[in-house]
């Protein structure tokens, strides 16, 4: 974070808010406020987790960062270029260099298109490749992700959810992309093909040296995916740090709750649970003061007043905080 | 009848699919023994059977093109599935009540809540109207849902996951069952509310001495949650253990390989163990081990190959089905 | 290795199933559903055939619709299986050549409300906002007037009127009798495809096949086309089944009217001069004209009920 000219992607105070419209002349009666000033950057062949639960906003931030989502307000800057502000030829560009890996292994694949298509598409569309140089790397990168060449003129359907979400890595790499998104790419799957999943990933990363944005909400396979992790609640990050200093030290109130809610194999792993009460608010009116204040329970006169903005901590360098707790330190 | 603290006992269970492509062997030669006031975890990934399992159990199965084709299912000194439709409606939701994962899906949206709830306690119990909306506003508070009064008339719609899935519960033990069946009550939920949830089921059985059979595919809630534990794979019951034994030796090589793979926190590591290969589909298993092909041990083992282990007991209370366990041989 | 992946390598590639080949696989399998196929491809192939045998100039027995076999009113006989009507020509011959007459409107009136409808919808659901607001209105406006009201009108404000083509080099072509028929038709009829094509990609529009292609460079055009039409397209196949039984009996409706086509027999105007035989007596002309519209109605019901059942993908076993 020190070296700021040596960031692929940064994001500065990004807002993403959605109307929403009631009424028969369907007037603007209030904001979702997906994403709230999120701002982080990471450095080339890194990779940042954005580890968050569902309703946070982690997939908002992924599509307003490659414009599938229109943002409010904020910057995007990707190797010097401003996304948000782009037209559509840089667009395009763009289009090449960041790809996304999405969730749904049945649903990110057309069902109606072979897999050679599929894969060979990005390709098409953006350089015009066809024939059989197309088929060839098809081929090639079928064989990248652990998936027999046969695999081209067959259907999704004919795939299970660990081979489909291959394919769709597959179909990420084919404009061998800078920076790739990864939208809970594990989520929808089995454990026992997550693990080879996630060493794929990693594999790829090694191999083409690949800068990764990861997102997820299990905190396990971020803290081996990922060397640097930001916690997102409600549109916000929370706290940001190093990978294994996050784990072995989290200081905001939702880290430590959410970290102890995880249920735990080892039972030498299990702390005290500190499950926070209630439900995740509302998006639609949030809190004036800090957004996790009501569930908090260390919460402060101060924490619902106002809001605290994201900061390194005294003590441990590198370690990012938004939390009026933990500035008392 | 056998008043061993046994709750329900399923033998031999065999459930398949009739369908176009072929059958579909759901689930096979299923045995599994529940205790009173215990937790029960048949641990599994998706399309091992477990749901079928627990639908069996119900007699819910679609049927076409369902149907179950062997077993038997002994509750109290009856076996369920000998009972008339009749009887089984009187089982259902009264003494064995189940909770699915998709709470949006399983309320019913045009009804508010408290209606729906409501209709569960008069189907099963004798009561006046207003003793019912008494029992279900005291129902919402023991699931721990604030403002019981007001919520009663909500619509599901209108409540966050977490709350949706406490309303299911609230249905499901609205006539005290002593057994009740959780399918993947979690896997929809976020963590935080993941561990609410448990919680309330833990304290309801204490509280009512229910036992609960939870069906997941999550180890972590397993270890935590469960005294005894069944794994499947592929339509089988391949090891059961009590809680404690299984997490400490486990002795299939399936429940090895996916206690080895799963990403720990706290426990860095550069690359995560594998098990190679896919999950195979009911319409296409292969023959012997179904387990083999993915089997480290197993794969080029001509026993493995082409006979099938059956579910043995190598101690007292644990069973596995591996020709290389430790303790299958005699 | 997966026992997929052993046969794979074996170099047994097998060619990719498709959905289609699925659905249609399917679809061979329903026995009733097949033997209503062959109804509906009879009905159609007679009608290619008295097509072709005019275009040239051949004379079938069965095409001289207008001879005379017997006396007037004959009853059915081994001779003429309908009997005759009141000129004296086969009842049976009438039918058959009224096939041509329905089957042509509905082919060309189900052409023209897809033409219509499909691109509409698409556009609706795909662009939404404001495009989507008028197509909306449009839609919902004509649907609320009543369909014989509406095909009425039309039919009358279209009929004697010519159309120029001569853009095209193809010189003016007068409206008249059949071209009035399914012009009616089927610039009334495209409400029911619209929407339903409207509904399908508002809600694939929000697939994450299409969000990907999106992330990686894909114009407008081509999501509608590469993506979302293919996954829409069975519908179209299943509305066209369906509505064609719509569309022939729309065609016996306004011909029962008489604004149809007055030169050559149809099932509507055989309805139509038969109701006034009934009460003497004379049965036969209905009812070979019933029979007809009956086989051909229920034979596309029951296929495109067919159609449905196995093109449906939400409709698979998991």
């Amino acid at each position: 974070m020190d070296n700021t000219n040596n960031y692929l992607l940064k994001v500065d105070n990004l807002k993403t808010y959605f109307a929403i419209k009631k009424g028969l002349l369907r007037r603007t009666v209030g904001y979702v406020r997906a994403v709230d000033g999120i701002s982080f950057s990471i450095e080339k062949g890194q990779t940042l987790g954005l580890v968050g639960e569902s309703g946070c906003g982690k997939t908002t931030v992924a599509r307003t960062v490659v414009r599938l989502v229109p943002a409010t307000a904020g910057g995007v800057v990707f190797e010097k270029m401003d996304v948000l502000s782009a037209d559509r030829v840089r667009l395009r560009q763009l289009r090449k260099d960041i790809s996304i890996i999405f969730q749904d292994p049945y649903g990110s694949l057309n069902p109606r298109m072979t897999i050679g298509n599929i894969i060979g598409e990005p390709l098409k569309v953006q350089r015009g490749t066809a024939g059989s140089e197309l088929s060839d790397r098809v081929a090639a990168l079928l064989t990248k992700v652990g998936l027999s060449a046969e695999a081209i003129s067959r259907y999704p359907h004919e795939f299970s959810g660990g081979q489909r979400q291959r394919i769709g890595v597959a179909r990420a790499l084919s404009l061998e992309p800078k920076l790739v998104i990864c939208d809970e790419p594990v989520s929808a799957l089995d454990v026992s093909i997550q693990s080879q999943i996630l060493n794929l990933l990693k594999d790829l990363q090694d191999e083409f040296g690949l800068t990764y944005l990861f997102i997820a909400h299990d905190l396990a396979v971020v803290e081996f995916f990922c060397a640097v992790v930001s916690v997102m609640y409600m549109g916000k990050i929370v706290e940001r740090a190093g990978a294994a200093e996050l784990y072995r030290n989290p200081l905001h109130p939702y880290t430590e709750a959410l970290m102890s809610a995880i249920p735990q194999v080892e039972p030498a792993l299990r702390g005290q649970r500190s499950a926070p009460g209630g439900e995740v608010p509302s998006a639609l009116s949030p809190a004036v003061g800090c957004a996790f204040g009501p569930r908090c329970p260390w919460r402060q006169r101060q924490c619902q007043e106002q809001k605290p903005g994201l900061e390194e901590s005294t003590d441990y360098k590198g370690h990012f905080v938004a939390c009026w707790k933990c500035r008392g330190n | 009848m056998s008043n061993n603290g046994t709750l329900l006992t399923v033998k031999n269970l065999s459930t398949y699919f009739f369908t176009e492509e072929g059958i579909a062997r759901a689930v096979q030669d299923v045995s599994l023994c529940i205790k009173k006031g215990k937790t029960f975890a048949l641990v599994g990934e998706s399309g091992c059977g477990k749901s079928v399992t627990a639908l069996s159990i119900m007699r819910l199965v679609p049927s076409p093109p369902g149907e179950i084709v062997g077993g038997e299912i002994v509750f109290g000194n009856r076996n369920l599935l000998e009972l008339s439709e009749k009887r089984m409606r009187g089982i259902r939701g009264n003494k064995i009540a189940i909770i699915f994962q998709e709470p949006m899906t399983s309320l019913n949206p045009v009804y508010t809540v408290g209606n729906q709830i409501v209709e569960a306690i008069r189907l099963h119990q004798r009561k006046s109207t207003s003793a019912a909306w008494t029992d279900v506003v005291e129902m919402l508070r023991k699931v721990g849902i604030a403002d019981p009064q007001q919520r009663v008339s909500e619509y599901p719609h209108q409540m966050s996951g977490g709350m949706r899935q406490r309303v299911m519960i609230a249905m499901a033990i609205s006539c005290r069952p002593e057994l009740l069946i959780a399918d993947e009550p979690t896997t929809a939920l976020d963590v935080t509310i993941q561990a609410q949830i448990l919680d309330l089921l833990d304290e309801l059985q204490e509280r009512e001495g229910m036992s609960i059979l939870l069906i997941t595919h999550d180890l972590g809630i397993v270890a935590e949650r469960a005294d005894d534990i069944a794994v499947m794979y592929a339509s089988r019951i391949v090891e059961v253990a009590d809680a404690k034994q299984l997490f400490a030796e486990p002795l299939h090589p399936y429940t090895q390989g996916l206690l080895k793979s799963l990403p720990r926190l706290g426990i860095s590591a550069k690359r995560l163990q594998t098990i190679s290969g896919v999950v195979p589909e009911p319409l296409h298993f292969p023959t012997g081990c179904k387990f083999h092909p993915r089997c480290p041990i197993g794969h080029d083992d001509k026993r493995c190959q082409s006979v099938e282990p059956k579910l043995r007991e190598v101690q007292l209370g644990r069973c596995v089905a591996c020709w290389y366990a430790r303790g299958y041989e005699k | 290795m997966s026992e997929r992946d052993r046969i794979i390598r074996k170099g047994a590639a097998p060619k990719g199933r498709s959905l289609w080949s699925d659905g249609f696989r399917r679809l061979r399998r329903r026995k009733l559903a097949m033997i209503s196929f062959a109804i509906v491809i009879t009905y159609m192939v007679f009608t290619g055939f008295i097509y072709v045998t005019e275009l040239f100039d051949c004379q079938f027995e069965l095409t001289k619709w207008d001879a005379k076999v017997g006396d007037e009113y004959e009853p059915p006989s081994s001779e003429n299986i309908f009997g005759t009507d009141f000129l004296g020509r086969s009842v049976l011959r009438k039918a058959l050549y009224g096939v041509k007459v329905s089957i042509t409107v509905a082919f060309w009136a189900s052409v023209i409300s897809l033409v219509i409808g499909v691109p509409l919808g698409a556009a609706a659901g795909y662009f939404r906002g404001f495009v989507d607001e008028i197509i909306v209105w449009l839609y919902t406006t004509l649907s609320s007037i009543p369909y014989i009201l509406l095909i009425l009108a039309f039919a009358l404000v279209l009929k004697g009127k010519a159309i120029s083509l001569e853009w095209a080099g193809l010189g003016t072509y007068e409206l008249a009798g059949i071209t009035t028929v399914y012009l009616a038709i089927g610039l009334t009829s495209w409400v029911g495809i619209c929407r339903l094509i409207r509904g399908e990609v508002i809600k694939h529009k929000e697939r994450e096949y299409v969000l990907a292609a999106k992330s990686y460079g894909c114009s407008s055009r081509r999501i509608i086309f590469r993506h979302l039409m293919p996954n829409v397209f069975h519908l179209i196949i299943i509305s066209f089944s369906l509505r064609f039984v719509s569309f022939i009996q729309a065609e016996v409706i306004l011909s029962f009217l008489g604004l149809g086509e007055k030169n050559y027999p149809s099932w509507g105007a055989m309805i139509d001069t038969a109701r006034l035989d009934l009460p003497k007596g004379y049965w036969w002309e209905m009812t070979a004209a019933t029979v007809a519209i009956f086989l051909i109605s229920l034979a596309l019901n029951i296929f495109g009920d067919a159609l449905r059942d196995s093109l449906d993908p939400k409709l698979r076993v998991q």
